[in-house]
């Protein structure tokens, strides 16, 4: 294979990446900050997919236009599970929240199946079919660069937001001392049903930027919560930017491993890296070692 | 365990045995062998998950090692026994690998790492034809030929009364003690000399032979199989659910836990069709909120309240 | 003999000097106490003994053998038996099986096990509540529950993590009593407690006072208290403290 094939690999990866990372980012809220073990995000993920397929064929407006507004939905969708169901086993052991969100995933997931039945759908519109040249050899399709860069500005305003705002240190202040946080006059459960609800609308704008370019049915978020703990760890926890720079990577690495063994070895080789990296480097590529 | 419970567990076992003089219809033989062999299946994972307190989401690699180990090792000539032996002995690999990596890892890095390896097994299953026959599946010899419904029913008891069996044996020795340490708290079993991962080991790879023995009774019975079936996450979910929602370490939780469940999911079926999942869902968000102790540890709440 | 020897022992975490060249030794038979605030690094020297963590520099021997290196699990085995601060019986057992945990570490039957906690029971006071469950054990009985199970491993040493704290006076002086007699079962006791309370001094063979992961003193419990560095250590707020 020549080196303009695995260049436009690597181009294509970096675009599919950059939804990954907003993907990771979201989860790196939840599960590397606020150490809120989220199996539901794949599925909330999905819903911003439906959310915007809805948008879509009733209102006719495009993904790149209704994006602000489902991540808006999600946003309060994601609080009220945080207040309703997570809230009541807040201190108990992951293996509680694990099981729980494990449920609510299920759950919606089977809710939306019986509204919207089992099958694909995809949606179109004139610039799905525009194609911008780089050079000769690399071709890139219009509505990822578009989602490249929506995903680029959501995510610089997200690491922002979480670097340089009160709200943003009030959560990392959290993920410091999770028992000192109450005294320091924060309002733990206020302030983790904000981030937990900011986590879920992350992943529900990179579904809606997905949908131009993928097919959509009640499944589809199920690999994405795996893949969002994958880059949560290899990114090293805690980090936003780790987080970012391994969504990235790994879109880099499934669009390699689809050029060279197929497509269908991408996700078993997510998985490899990740049960490589938490036995040798627990602390994620990105992440600082610690003792 | 008293005296009644033995006579209980006894006469439940005989009772089982005799189901198939009563129910003849194939169909309701189905549906029981479902509950018998996720009884199984989830007395198995509590020995790791309940008992040991180590939330493993990848059972569906020992099923499927089970499954797809009688298909293939009868496939390359070897006798039934043989084939047997050498699946058990395949998941206790599986378990094995698993657990070396993963059982150094804590909380939600543990459940993370099982997910991982089964799905890698899962895909590894699709997409080498030549060996597993990828996609479109394998056949898989049947154990029974004449009457087989009820053969396989029987079957299903029989492996649910072992583990029962073992694990009741377990739970009362040296290493049923440590198993539980282990869960309430490992520094404190390690202060008292547990070899903490060496024991978690020894009680995912006892989990893994019997789930793998499930696996291969189950594979026989649909004659053929696909990853998707038996090496799918939602295997490995269901097995877990239907441990927790009886209640995790205790020895009736995982039987009463199926018999809810698959029942649940047989009426399910009939008016959600497709969408039955919904309430595994449900199940687990009501179990998790309201019944953290399972069915079991809350009717044992409620008997502790009455003395 | 020296049972336990402490050479040079530091330890940090990031920043911070848990314990900074300590050294100290325990002969068999001796009871020693580790005096010191909150967060001087007694419970860091603990873990650093029966092996949850390992010094950085400096040498750790447990009958002569080095143990600056193993695992808590091989501790035990070794004979160094512990209790923890924060108590954590297993719940839906009761006294008797949480006890039996400690036992099999020496045997494999539980008739024998069982056997054995009850004689450590016995010891501790504790046989009438063998057979009630572990959980809603009031919190002298719940120290006494550490205490038996560590026991109950057979150790040669017994390391007591702030066995005093929370109880009574008259409460702590019973279990004072009580671990006066361990030496003569042939072993060897090193407690950690905030402050050189009475009871220290009625039972302590040795004490070694802990300041900021530093030891400032170390000798009979009557030395330590006038040792100018302890007083200085102690005086303004302390002053009261050290239970005069």
């Amino acid at each position: 294979m020549d080196f303009f094939t695995t260049l436009q690999a690597v181009v294509n990866g970096v675009l599919t990446g950059a939804l990954y990372a907003l993907v990771g980012m979201g989860m790196a809220l939840i599960f590397g900050v606020m150490r809120i073990v989220n199996f539901a995000h794949g599925t909330f993920m999905m819903l911003g997919m439906y959310a915007t397929y809805v948008l879509f064929v009733q209102a006719h407006v495009v993904p790149y236009y209704s994006f602000p507004l489902v991540a808006l939905g999600m946003y309060g969708l994601g609080y009220l599970i945080y207040m309703a169901l997570l809230r009541p086993i807040h201190g108990q052991s992951d293996f509680m929240q694990i099981l729980l969100t494990l449920g609510i995933g299920l759950a919606i997931t089977d809710a939306i199946q019986l509204v919207f039945g089992a099958d694909y759908h995809q949606i179109n519109f004139p610039l799905l079919e525009k194609n911008l040249h780089l050079g000769s050899h690399i071709t890139v399709n219009a509505p990822w660069v578009v989602s490249f860069g929506i995903a680029l500005v959501t995510g610089g305003g997200l690491y922002f937001f979480v670097m340089h705002t009160m709200s943003g240190r009030a959560a990392r202040a959290i993920a410091q001392n999770r028992y000192a946080a109450p005294l320091m006059g924060i309002h733990l459960h206020r302030v983790q049903a904000f981030w937990f609800g900011l986590g879920v609308s992350a992943a529900a704008v990179a579904g809606s930027l997905l949908l131009p370019v993928f097919y959509l049915y009640p499944g589809v978020g199920d690999q994405f919560t795996l893949k969002a703990f994958v880059i949560v760890v290899l990114g090293g926890m805690e980090s936003i930017v780790g987080a970012a720079m391994a969504g990235v990577l790994l879109g880099v690495v499934e669009s390699l491993t689809s050029l060279y063994w197929g497509n269908e070895w991408a996700l078993a080789v997510d998985f490899a890296i990740f049960l490589l990296v938490l036995s040798l480097r627990p602390s994620g590529i990105f992440g600082r070692q610690k003792a | 365990m008293r005296r009644w419970q033995l006579a209980l567990a006894g006469s439940g076992f005989v009772l089982s045995l005799l189901v198939p003089l009563v129910v003849h219809s194939d169909y309701q033989l189905q549906v029981l062998f479902r509950i018998y062999l996720f009884a199984a299946l989830g007395l198995a994972w509590n020995l790791v998950g309940g008992y040991a307190g180590q939330l493993s989401l990848g059972h569906a690699a020992y099923f499927g090692a089970g499954a797809y180990g009688l298909a293939l090792f009868t496939r390359a000539g070897m006798p039934l026994w043989a084939a047997l032996v050498m699946l058990v002995g395949l998941a206790m690999l599986f378990a094995l690998l698993i657990g070396g990596v993963s059982f150094r890892l804590r909380g939600p890095y543990f459940a993370l790492a099982t997910i991982a390896f089964a799905e890698v097994l899962h895909a590894a299953a699709k997409n080498l034809p030549r060996v597993t026959g990828g996609d479109v599946g394998v056949p898989v010899p049947a154990l029974f030929h004449t009457h087989a419904n009820r053969s396989f029913y029987l079957c299903a008891v029989l492996l649910t009364a072992a583990t029962t069996a073992a694990t009741f044996l377990i739970s009362r020795s040296r290493f049923g003690y440590y198993l539980m340490a282990i869960r309430e708290d490992q520094e404190t079993a390690l202060s008292v000399g547990v070899n903490a991962a060496r024991t978690k080991l020894h009680a995912l790879l006892v989990s893994a032979a019997f789930t793998a023995l499930g696996g291969a009774l189950y594979g026989s019975l649909f004659l053929f199989i696909v990853p998707d079936q038996v090496l799918s996450i939602d295997i490995s979910n269901e097995i877990a659910i239907v441990a927790m929602l009886g209640g995790a370490g205790t020895l009736a939780g995982p039987m009463v836990g199926a018999a809810v469940l698959e029942s649940a999911s047989e009426i399910f079926k009939t008016i959600f069709q497709e969408a039955h999942l919904l309430i595994y869902g449900l199940l687990l968000i009501v179990v998790v909120l309201f019944l953290p102790e399972g069915i079991m540890g809350g009717v044992e709440a409620i008997v502790r309240r009455r003395k | 003999m020296n049972l336990l020897e402490i050479e040079h022992v530091t330890k940090r975490f990031g920043g911070l000097l848990a314990t900074n060249d300590v050294t100290f030794s325990i002969r068999e038979g001796e009871i020693g106490f580790i005096v010191g605030p909150n967060g001087a690094g007694k419970t860091t020297l603990f873990n650093l003994i029966s092996g949850v963590f390992h010094p950085d520099s400096g040498t750790i021997r447990f009958q002569g053998r080095d143990i600056s290196r193993i695992r808590p699990n091989q501790a035990a085995e070794l004979g160094i038996g512990r209790t923890f601060q924060v108590v954590k019986p297993l719940r839906n057992l009761t006294v008797l099986e949480n006890v039996m945990l400690g036992a099999f570490l020496r045997t494999r039957s539980g008739t024998k096990a069982a056997e054995e906690s009850r004689g450590v029971l016995r010891y501790l006071q504790m046989e009438k509540i063998a057979d009630s469950p572990a959980s809603g054990l009031p919190l002298p009985m719940l120290k006494r529950l550490e205490i038996a199970r560590a026991l109950a491993t057979r150790p040669r040493l017994i390391l007591l993590d702030e066995v005093m704290s929370g109880l009574s006076t008259a409460e702590a002086l019973a279990l004072a009593e009580t671990l006066k007699k361990l030496p003569e079962w042939g072993i060897s006791a090193v407690g950690g407690v905030e402050h050189v309370m009475q009871v220290v001094m009625s039972i302590a063979d040795r004490v070694v006072v802990l300041d900021h992961g530093t030891v400032i003193a170390e000798g009979t419990a009557k030395e330590v208290v006038h040792e100018p560095r302890v007083i200085e250590a102690y005086l303004g707020s302390k002053y009261k403290e050290l239970g005069l």
